[in-house]
């Protein structure tokens, strides 16, 4: 194999990059040289006002990092951020997993309804789902009048504002980001292998968790991905139906850079928050390789 | 037929064409321009239809409007040494004091204006000059509670179950804090009896919100009580819902939002004349009504729709000395978030 490419190296160098797996990567030039200049070189200048002292910056001590890494309160925070991502991934997972399976079995018309069902959230603007949960989730909203009403309790019950709403809502506002790689996935399962299953004698439930959830699992990985990755930064339905005493890196950041001034501060709330988003992302992609290697 | 392959030649030629259109200046088709920053928002949409057409019709100047927050503002004004993007500043007293400190206004010349004299005295000065007067107290629903009397009411029952308390992310919130510090025997630059009071009252509020939540929150019967402007209420009163301002009996807070000219401004002549209209009584007569409710600065304003009945009110209202809140503000937002942290 070394031998091989060593002997046609010498030829080959010159024409390499277009001939090699038919790839024309000029192509990807612009967007290549885009990303460079508005997306790579800002995170940079990101990492490094991070390391400033002051909002003027003009000491370089990284004082900052040591100011936000301890003090608890900061900590707690990115803790309570990282498990709201936890959360919305299980009960997006919880949810998904159903729904999806009805999916595969409908028929081809119905799963056009479900589909646009499905897609429905995704058409509305993040804002307007946000504010629609308020009128929903808020002391004289439709589930509490509903309670009220049916006399399920005597005085309404707090969802805004709690975890639990925070949870509920984020969870219908990301579904769509975990249905959609799952169903992909899950269709093109091969009918046969269920049915070889049922045929060998498993149960439905040991058909589902032995045959179908491994086999969809890179679907849930690729959905578990997205939504993690969404609702920890998930500023708006963060502040507005969560609320000033759940504190979340986000929240954290705009008041940072946006309040105080403090870009230092913001610069390592903003990396922290990367690195964060980024710790989920790795640890999803390693199960998936590992998954895939099974 | 056409060339499948753009040449190095073609891509050139498209190159320079599109650089000289950029070099080429566009025909004057005033007597010229100013770039004004403004608040995203209401702001924005208010002196974009107001402001504007007025400053064309009576100066032929063309206003652009450059929607950038207070942060922004001094942000860009910084990061440019000199040579600012925008010609003028809109901003809170805060920020204003910030920019002060960093030496980013033009020194103001109020003599070069003609509505300076309709201003009530103090609103102009070597900085800038007022524009807009805002008025914080206490928004409640009429029909849910009775009208509070003081920010210490806001802390007991029948209020304190159905307060929605804000932080010091914004203008309104801080004053409001300081002032009910003070009525608990706080001062400007000590809020320990405001955060004492937060503190107990946290298991019993009805909300801990973020500001943008506020008329949401409010509107939709979460809250029935808070401290805010009178912005806030009037919008939200044009919106149906039932909201009334109550002046707390320590006496409600006023603040001014203020415009500059940036130092090194290309436009300094338009600069004037685009603040100069934004001052003029028919221009705010116009923006005092919904929905942006702005109490007017220019006293032949006639006032109507709003909860004084003379700007001579303001002058018995308690103001606030930001170049004292700056420095300790952070530190005062770190603590809030961390006192009503669950």
């Amino acid at each position: 194999m070394a031998s091989v490419a060593a002997t046609g190296s010498a030829e080959a160098k010159a024409s390499m990059a277009p001939r090699r797996d038919g790839v024309e990567w000029p192509l990807a030039g612009p967007l290549g040289l885009a990303y460079t200049a508005f997306f790579a070189a800002p995170l940079l200048l990101l990492f490094a006002i991070s390391f400033y002292d002051d909002s003027d910056l003009t000491r370089i001590t990284g004082s900052q990092w040591v100011k936000f890494f301890s003090d608890p309160f900061y900590l707690s925070v990115i803790g309570r951020t990282l498990q709201l991502g936890a959360v919305t991934v299980l009960a997006t997972t919880v949810l998904s997993f159903p729904l999806a399976l009805v999916f595969c079995a409908s028929r081809p018309s119905v799963q056009k309804l479900l589909l646009l069902i499905i897609i429905m959230p995704l058409l509305t603007s993040v804002v307007v789902r946000t504010f629609a949960w308020i009128v929903i989730l808020a002391r004289e909203g439709v589930i509490n009048q509903a309670i009220l009403t049916l006399g399920l309790s005597a005085t309404p019950l707090p969802l805004l504002q709690t975890e639990f709403g925070l949870v509920l809502a984020l969870t219908q506002i990301e579904m769509p980001l975990m249905l959609l790689p799952l169903i992909t996935v899950m269709r093109a399962i091969d009918p046969n292998v269920v049915d070889a299953s049922r045929a060998l004698g498993a149960s439905r439930w040991r058909t589902f968790f032995q045959v179908i959830l491994p086999l969809s699992l890179p679907g849930w990985v690729a959905g578990a991905t997205l939504v993690f990755a969404s609702s920890v930064t998930a500023f708006i339905s963060q502040s507005v139906i969560g609320g000033g005493r759940l504190v979340f890196l986000p929240s954290v950041i705009w008041q940072q850079s946006m309040v105080v001034y403090n870009w230092p501060f913001a610069a390592v709330a903003a990396v922290t928050l990367l690195v964060t988003v980024l710790t989920g992302i790795c640890l999803l992609a390693a199960l998936s390789v590992r998954l895939a290697g099974r | 037929m056409f060339s499948r392959h753009v040449d190095r030649r073609t891509v050139l030629l498209g190159a320079t064409s599109l650089a000289a259109a950029a070099a080429v200046p566009t025909p004057a088709l005033a007597k010229g321009s100013v770039t004004a920053a403004i608040y995203p928002g209401t702001w924005d949409e208010a002196y974009r239809s107001i402001v504007a057409p007025a400053l064309k019709k009576a100066k032929d100047v063309d206003l652009a409007l450059e929607p950038l927050f207070a942060v922004d503002q001094i942000a860009k004004a910084q990061a440019a040494r000199g040579a600012p993007p925008f010609d003028a500043f809109v901003l809170d007293p805060g920020p204003r004091a910030l920019a002060i400190e960093r030496g980013l206004f033009e020194k103001f010349d109020a003599s070069k204006l003609s509505n300076a004299a309709k201003l009530p005295a103090g609103f102009a000065d070597a900085h800038g000059v007022a524009v807009n007067t805002q008025i914080v107290g206490i928004a409640y629903n009429p029909k849910k509670v009775p009208t509070p009397k003081s920010w210490k009411d806001l802390f007991g029952e029948p209020y304190v179950s159905r307060l929605g308390l804000t932080g010091f992310q914004t203008t309104f919130g801080t004053l409001s804090l300081i002032e009910i510090a003070k009525a608990y025997g706080g001062s400007e630059t000590n809020v320990e009896p405001a955060f004492v009071e937060v503190k107990k009252a946290l298991p019993k509020v009805a909300a801990v919100m973020a500001p943008a939540a506020l008329p949401g929150l409010f509107q939709q019967g979460q809250i029935d009580i808070c401290y805010t402007n009178t912005n806030n209420v009037a919008s939200l009163k044009a919106r149906g819902v039932d909201i009334d301002f109550a002046f707390p009996e320590e006496g409600a807070i006023t603040f001014i939002t203020t415009l500059h000219i940036a130092k090194g401004a290309e436009n300094v002549e338009n600069a004037y004349a685009y603040i100069d209209t934004a001052l003029s009584a028919d221009v705010q007569a116009q923006l005092m009504k919904p929905p942006s409710s702005m109490i007017p600065t220019n006293k032949d304003v006639v006032l109507a729709e709003l909860p004084i009945k003379s700007l001579d009110e303001l002058s018995k209202m308690r103001t606030h000395d930001w170049s004292k809140i700056n420095p300790l503000r952070a530190g005062w937002i770190e603590r809030f978030n961390k006192e009503v942290s669950k």
